[in-house]
């Protein structure tokens, strides 16, 4: 579904410093640290991933840079608008797609993408011409008096990004865009979110999909409130401290595991899939080393290949090493 | 506040109010089911009391006496012929006022003596039965007043009688529909408000849609007021309903002017959404919005306000708290412009109130919204 | 089944505050503010005659404890604004020549004017008036009577004199007071037992529904006869306790006398219970948020509520809505409750009320019992 250069345009931004600039911000909730000291610099035009489990402080931090919550020190600045003394002219230039669905069921597509221009201040003559570029980004061309309630969790994600784009702004928040949507429809979603950012958004967005950090330019994983590692993906994965993974498939995991945990030289065993995700120092060593532990203990190998970590690894293997440090 | 955006919350809500017949009709029935009940079938006035009389006397005097009840249209009269028929009718509820005329009546009489005749009253109603006293004792007064009268113009005397010549201003015929009919508009407009006005901004808190319009650069004033003009919408139309019924179906004389009662009306409908949606954006969950905007709107707008229990009965410390209640001041003005034909010199307090009541709780509805987007 | 119910109701706190805050609340506002009697009615005071007569008028209206002379207007005017503005319930204007006609044994007449808007107190007051009026007429009128007979015996010796006069003693029964609290008290208790347990009922089955654990009931072995038992019998329990509870405030606050018997109060209270279960019940199935639920509970309850006779008195209804009370539980229950308050009934006079509760209690409930099976279906 390619989209008309020329429609783009109209997406602007006076500000030539980074598209969204946190620095030190923290955020309490009576003794509860939400957002704990955090510094980044988003530049135009980028992807931002925001990675984290649940409770990571993700969606805390994304309503502070919106202006929905006021941080307890720290400061922000999104377009060059400072979060806390120019919230209102922050909300001219971002669109905004919260966590849950939500726009209004009880109206027709068409309705909610009005409404929205409304609020935002499309002009009325400028609006017709968004609506059916919003429409036909969503694909909800033939379903423009369908209400809102009987799309399909796929069809309601594309119009929550279409209203939220109606006003062409340059930054985007996407707080968990995609989380109950079919995979066919994540993928549909992130081909948009691409499109955006060739047009010259800047978008920001929250997920807790690994496979989706794979499509940022930029990550940052969230635990516990703070920003435990920051980069492009590639450079995250090679970074993942010292150690190589390896992929070993055999038909008895179990045994496997068993017998190749706490050995010299082995990092970490993890089940993966079918197989076991082996971690280790120096693979030129290790991999002669397991075949002969396993031989010795008579399981059988069918595979063992040096693999590149996937953006889950690196993420299980950071909190795990955040864990070990709080546990020390 | 910009206009436009005040402009498409006020249409999406008018949306939203279309989708949703259910509440929409709940909202509508409520106040004309009120309507229907007060104007038709309640009323305080007291007439046609059932009451049995056990004349032992049986003789010319003791009828006209009976004739005297009987014709007043306060009492509809049986006759039983013991005093045990009486005490079992009150006791099952079938009369509420019995009447014994002593044996001896007409001979006392006859010698000019004075005489007396038993009266017994089920005071369990005793609003009924105080008003039933009152007819009743000054019937039996009225009848010995006729009594002596010839009597003491044989003896050649004048006497002195003072007679009560009573003038009812304002509701001659004494029907309770005309003061109950302009009182209801206050509660249907507190109905609307607690039914509607207070779910508003709960549902979209339930719904998140809340956050998503907190992130746009509609103002707090702004969803305020495009939620206001459209529940207004609803609730001008439930007015004028509940006026043109009252008129021109119960006959609730209409003596001053239309359009400050619609004015005045209009003020307190704004000022009262406003509490609704104050209420709403208080209360996260509909539920307990729902409750609360009963509790301070219905409520009170129902008991304290003078509607249908006078205010000057109660406790003292109720009497102050009554003080609180808009509704009260607004019932003054529908009355007071339906009954009295009171023009703004009479009312002006009350408007005044009025005015200062929809600027105050519109103001402190945009600062908890804005409380919230902080 | 039956004890989960009963944990849940009090694990909630917003539930256990329910059963306690609600009942008590709406006693004390019903109790102080429902009230139709008048005990000091203001007026205001014209005296354009200015004599020892209308003075002692003026007294009169003072001793009898009924009136309270909230000003006294020299003017029309003065006069206009304060019935306009509400200030007074009536105006007594005594004109000229008052005095003199009294003196001279002339008839002559008070003039009364009287707020009519609110017709009830109106009435009331004008009742006030003209009993004080024909009191003052009645001592003038003694009062003459002894001066001539004086003149009389000075001049021949004592003279016979009788007047025949008709007198009416009033007995009062059951409220010998006539204090409306004593009427309304109990009508509160009614007030409080069929919203409590309707709206308890309602909401609660609806909760299950919205929050996805009817299914879950549905898929274990539990027979619909048996779930409908455990959802309601807590509130039987709810709705006597509270009955208890607001009996007992009833009693100590408000020191609403209690002539009947106990028993025939709780077993027509059971009766009663059956029915606002089933409506409870049948609103549960109408509904599908716990909202609606609230609301189809207000709209049903209003009616029924304000046609039972509580403020409003049956007599005073046009004949068909009379007979639209005939179909009104309420209406019996109402009846039973002030008969046990106030007069003390018993059986032998409550059978017919109590009859009647229990035909529409089994009848509603069945019916919506019919409904609620076919929808768990």
């Amino acid at each position: 579904m390619p989209l008309e250069r020329t429609q783009e345009s109209g997406v602007r931004s006076q500000n030539r410093g980074p598209a969204v600039h946190l620095d030190k911000l923290v955020k309490r909730f009576g003794d509860f640290v939400a957002v704990d000291n955090v510094s980044i610099d988003v530049a135009q035009g980028e992807i931002f991933g925001f990675l984290g489990p649940n409770g990571a402080g993700k969606s805390t931090t994304i309503r502070i840079l919106c202006g929905l919550l006021a941080p307890t020190s720290g400061s922000a600045t999104v377009g060059g608008f400072d979060v806390s003394t120019q919230p209102e002219d922050i909300k001219k230039n971002i669109g905004y797609m919260s966590q849950k669905f939500s726009l209004y069921d009880d109206l027709t597509v068409q309705e909610n993408i009005e409404f929205f221009g409304g609020i935002y201040g499309v002009s009325d003559e400028k609006l017709p011409e968004r609506r059916d570029y919003v429409l036909k980004m969503a694909g909800l061309e033939g379903k423009r008096s369908a209400l809102t309630r009987e799309l399909s969790g796929g069809w309601k994600q594309r119009l929550a990004l279409g209203c939220a784009i109606l006003h062409e702004p340059p930054i985007l928040f996407l707080d968990e865009p995609t989380s109950g949507v079919d995979p066919i429809a994540r993928r549909n979603f992130w081909h948009l979110i691409y499109e955006l950012s060739g047009a010259g958004h800047t978008v920001f967005v929250t997920t807790h999909y690994m496979d989706e950090a794979e499509y940022c330019h930029r990550v940052a994983l969230m635990y516990g409130g703070r920003v435990i590692a920051l980069g492009s993906p590639a450079e995250l994965k090679t970074s993942l401290g010292a150690g190589h993974l390896l992929n070993l498939e055999s038909s008895n995991l179990l045994g496997a595991m068993a017998a190749l945990e706490n050995k010299p030289g082995i990092l970490d065993v993890a089940v993966f899939g079918g197989g076991l995700h082996v971690k280790v120092d120096d693979p030129g060593a290790a991999i002669p080393a397991i075949y002969k532990i396993l031989q010795d203990a008579g399981i059988h190998v069918m595979t063992l290949d040096s693999i590149t970590p996937s953006m889950e690894d690196v993420f299980v293997g950071l909190i795990e090493k955040e864990e070990e440090k709080k546990a020390a | 506040m910009n206009l436009r955006r005040t402009r498409a919350i006020f249409r999406k809500e008018m949306l939203h109010i279309i989708r949703d017949p259910r509440s929409l009709v709940a909202a509508l029935l409520q106040p004309l089911i009120m309507l229907m009940l007060f104007g038709w079938a309640l009323s305080l006035d007291v007439d046609h009391i059932p009451a049995y009389v056990y004349d032992q006397s049986n003789s010319p005097q003791s009828r006209d006496l009976i004739n005297a009840f009987q014709g007043s249209r306060y009492f509809s009269v049986t006759e039983v012929t013991s005093y045990h028929a009486i005490e079992q009718a009150i006791d099952k509820r079938q009369c509420l006022m019995g009447v014994a005329i002593p044996p001896d009546f007409a001979k006392q009489l006859g010698q000019k003596q004075p005489t007396q005749v038993q009266l017994l009253l089920d005071g369990s109603d005793s609003n009924t039965a105080s008003i039933a006293r009152g007819y009743a004792e000054s019937i039996v007064a009225l009848y010995s007043g006729q009594l002596q009268a010839p009597v003491q113009t044989a003896m050649g005397n004048s006497p002195a009688r003072v007679s009560a010549e009573m003038r009812v201003w304002y509701n001659p015929d004494l029907l309770s529909q005309n003061f109950i009919v302009p009182g209801l508009i206050a509660v249907i407009v507190m109905i609307i408000a607690s039914n509607l006005g207070a779910l508003t901004i709960a549902r979209e808190w339930e719904n998140g849609t809340m956050e998503q319009l907190l992130s746009t650069p509609a103002r707090p004033s702004e969803v305020a007021f495009g939620k206001l003009f459209a529940y207004f919408v609803v609730g001008f139309v439930d007015m004028v309903i509940a006026l043109v019924v009252g008129v021109f179906v119960f006959h609730v004389p209409l003596k001053g002017s239309v359009l400050l009662l619609l004015v005045s009306s209009c003020l307190f409908l704004f000022g009262s959404l406003a509490l609704g949606i104050l209420v709403s954006a208080s209360f996260r969950t509909q539920l307990l919005a729902y409750q609360m905007g009963s509790f301070i709107s219905f409520l009170p707008a129902f008991l304290l306000s003078g509607f249908i229990y006078s205010i000057s009965n109660m406790p003292r410390v109720i009497q102050f708290i009554a003080l609180f209640v808009p509704a009260r001041y607004y019932m003054n003005i529908a009355r007071g412009i339906f009954l009295k034909g009171l023009g703004v010199r009479a009312l002006w307090f009350e408007l005044l109130l009025m005015v200062f009541y929809c600027v105050s709780v519109c103001y402190f509805t945009t600062r908890k919204l804005r409380q919230k987007v902080a | 089944m039956i004890r989960k119910e009963f944990i849940q109701a009090l694990r909630d706190p917003r539930m256990r505050s329910m059963l306690f805050i609600p009942p008590l609340l709406q006693l004390l506002i019903f109790g102080y503010a429902v009230n139709l009697d008048v005990d000091n009615a203001k007026i205001a005071w014209m005296d354009q005659d200015r004599t020892p007569e209308s003075r002692e008028l003026l007294s009169q209206f003072q001793g009898s404890g009924r009136f309270n002379i909230a000003g006294f207007p020299d003017s029309e005017r003065a006069m206009q604004k304060m019935m306009d503005g509400s200030q007074v319930d009536a105006v007594v204007r005594v004109l000229p020549g008052f005095g003199r006609d009294v003196v001279r044994g002339r008839a002559t007449a008070v003039q009364v004017l009287v707020d009519g808007t609110n017709s009830n107190t109106a009435s009331i007051v004008s009742g006030y008036a003209s009993q004080c009026i024909a009191r003052f007429s009645n001592q003038a009128m003694q009062k003459q009577q002894k001066t001539k007979m004086y003149a009389a015996t000075a001049e021949s010796g004592p003279v016979h004199m009788s007047m025949p006069s008709v007198d009416s003693r009033t007995r009062v029964w059951f409220n010998p007071d006539l204090r409306s609290r004593n009427y309304f008290i109990p009508g509160v208790i009614v007030n409080i037992i069929t919203l409590v347990t309707l709206s308890l009922t309602a909401m609660a089955i609806v909760r299950e529904k919205e929050i996805g654990t009817m299914e879950q009931l549905m898929v274990t072995p539990i027979r619909p006869p048996e779930l409908i038992l455990g959802k309601t019998l807590p509130f039987v329990v709810v709705g006597l306790w509270d009955m208890l509870l607001v009996l007992a405030a009833a009693l100590l606050l408000f020191h609403i006398p209690f002539n009947g018997s106990f028993w025939l109060l709780l077993g027509s209270a059971m009766l009663f219970l059956l029915t606002t279960l089933g409506a409870g019940l049948f609103i549960s199935t109408v509904s599908q948020t716990q909202q609606q639920a609230m609301m189809a509970t207000m709209i049903f309850f209003q009616p029924f509520f304000m046609l039972s006779g509580f403020t409003f008195p049956i007599r005073n209804m046009p004949q068909v809505a009379q007979w639209l009370t005939f179909f009104n539980p309420v209406r019996y229950f109402m009846e039973i409750v002030r008969g046990v308050f106030l007069q003390g009934s018993g059986v032998e006079a409550l059978w017919p009320q109590m009859v009647a509760l229990a035909f529409f209690g089994v009848t509603i409930l069945w019916l919506s019992v019919q409904r609620f099976h076919k929808q768990l279906e």
